[in-house]
């Protein structure tokens, strides 16, 4: 099968991920527009009926960033962005949704170039499977 | 043997009433359709005798448990007992205010099963009773005994209770359920052997037949929320339509709201009108949060709610 552009969207979290997105772009680093960037104020904010519904509406995958445990600006909401996450990605997994298309990390603000590695990886991993047409009638 | 009990309960029943040590209880009721129990909730002695014990009394009453005022007594088999102690964890209701009464069960008969296996319609059975390990079914056509694994309802034979230790009294001697684990642990096994796309084609084809009923949510005792995100509107998460799509994003979501809080009591398949087997889905969350975080609902009050708490190091595999 030809690759595809996947369509991602990217919860990231205000204090860390989101500023380390904003440290890549004003490094100038390189990585696919694929992303799509919703920002929260925190991991913990993400429920599992956000990525559901980026799923539903068409994202091919759904990247969930948050701070390093421990390094939480509400010092605990990564740590519950953990354990929800970690569970919705081994449930939708048993109901049928590739493990791929959820994805979840952790990125601080100084990590600019990390930001852009993880876009790249997860993209790359994205574009080996197919369009998601979960969805689809 | 269940009239034993039956008047066993009634007597301590009428005993905590009396002495004014609860307000109300719940419990169980005859139906209006021969063998069926239906919840029954008393606050006057003269009910007492209204109350019943029968191999049929499946359903889960703690769902009651926070609607209902004051000191409060309720009738529980092991696994309904597990939800009660699920609510105390999540602060729905205080521990100090509801006496748990125990009733030894041997697991739920399924009367539609007894009606498959012996052809008969209910109204035509006399009597449905416990032999040791058998049930022995008795109608004007003498008598028919079947094996445990053959009439219990599914949930019971994926029975896995022992080890409650919260009940404040115990009617008779609790003795454990004829399971049968490997039949209702094989659902689950064959969904894992499947690739992704063959379950999903699974679940699309199941919730196909949701009618959005919300059967599953009401009779759920932890589905507590006093608003629930699918009748949200700002934003408006799912379709209020029965589309297949927004059936299952609604079930995959409940799913995941309740991880943690789900005791796999079974009777969100038991209430679904178009059999959907749910049981598949409840076992694999409890089956995740025990592997994931060694956690398992319902068994300690005073352990934190699942999702109240963490730890340093967990899950890191799953995390870039």
């Amino acid at each position: 099968m030809d690759s595809f552009e996947p369509k991602i969207v990217a919860f990231c979290c205000n204090w860390c991920s989101y500023a380390g997105a904003d440290l890549a772009g004003t490094s100038r680093m390189q990585y696919p527009p694929n992303i799509r960037i919703i920002r929260v104020m925190c991991s913990g904010r993400v429920n599992p009926s956000f990525v559901l519904k980026a799923l539903s509406v068409g994202a091919d995958g759904v990247l969930v960033l948050g701070c390093h445990p421990g390094d939480c600006h509400y010092l605990t909401g990564n740590y519950r962005a953990r354990r929800r996450m970690a569970i919705a990605k081994k449930f939708l997994e048993y109901m049928g949704v590739e493990p791929e298309r959820i994805q979840v990390g952790w990125c601080s603000a100084s990590e600019g170039s990390r930001f852009a590695e993880l876009v790249g990886e997860v993209t790359d991993n994205l574009r080996q499977l197919s369009p998601n047409r979960m969805f689809n009638d | 043997m269940t009239k034993e009990l039956e008047n066993k309960l009634r007597e301590e029943v009428r005993n905590l009433l009396e002495k004014g040590k609860v307000d109300r209880v719940i419990g169980y009721g005859a139906g209006s359709l021969r063998f069926a129990a239906t919840p029954l909730i008393i606050s006057d002695k003269a009910d007492v005798d209204r109350l019943i014990i029968n191999p049929f009394i499946h359903n889960n009453l703690s769902v009651f448990l926070p609607d209902v005022s004051g000191k409060v007594a309720i009738v529980a088999k092991e696994c309904d007992a597990r939800s009660i102690i699920s609510l105390v964890q999540n602060k729905q209701i205080p521990r100090e205010n509801v006496y748990i009464i125990g009733v030894p069960c041997s697991g739920i008969i399924d009367l539609g099963k007894v009606e498959k296996l012996t052809g008969l319609d209910r109204d035509e059975i006399d009597d449905i009773s416990w032999q040791g390990d058998k049930v022995t079914i008795a109608s004007a056509g003498g008598a028919k005994e079947f094996t445990a694994q053959e009439v219990l309802a599914d949930s019971c034979l994926g029975c896995d209770a022992g080890g409650f230790r919260e009940f404040d009294l115990v009617i008779g001697e609790m003795k454990p359920v004829a399971a049968d684990k490997e039949l209702i642990r094989k659902r689950i096994k064959d969904m894992e052997a499947m690739s992704p796309a063959e379950r999903w084609e699974f679940w699309k084809n199941e919730f196909s037949r949701c009618i959005r009923c919300y059967a599953c949510r009401q009779i759920c005792p932890v589905c507590f929320c006093d608003r629930c995100f699918v009748e949200e509107t700002e934003p408006q998460w799912i379709s209020p339509l029965p589309r297949w799509q927004d059936n299952l994003i609604f079930q995959a979501v409940r799913m995941m709201h309740v991880a943690g809080r789900c005791t796999d009591c079974g009777e969100c398949e038991r209430a679904c009108p178009v059999n959907i087997p749910l049981g598949i889905l409840t076992g694999k969350m409890e089956d995740i949060v025990e592997e994931l975080f060694e956690y398992r609902a319902g068994m300690d009050k005073d352990a934190p709610p699942l999702m109240a708490a963490y730890q340093p190091e967990e899950a890191e595999d799953l995390i870039r």
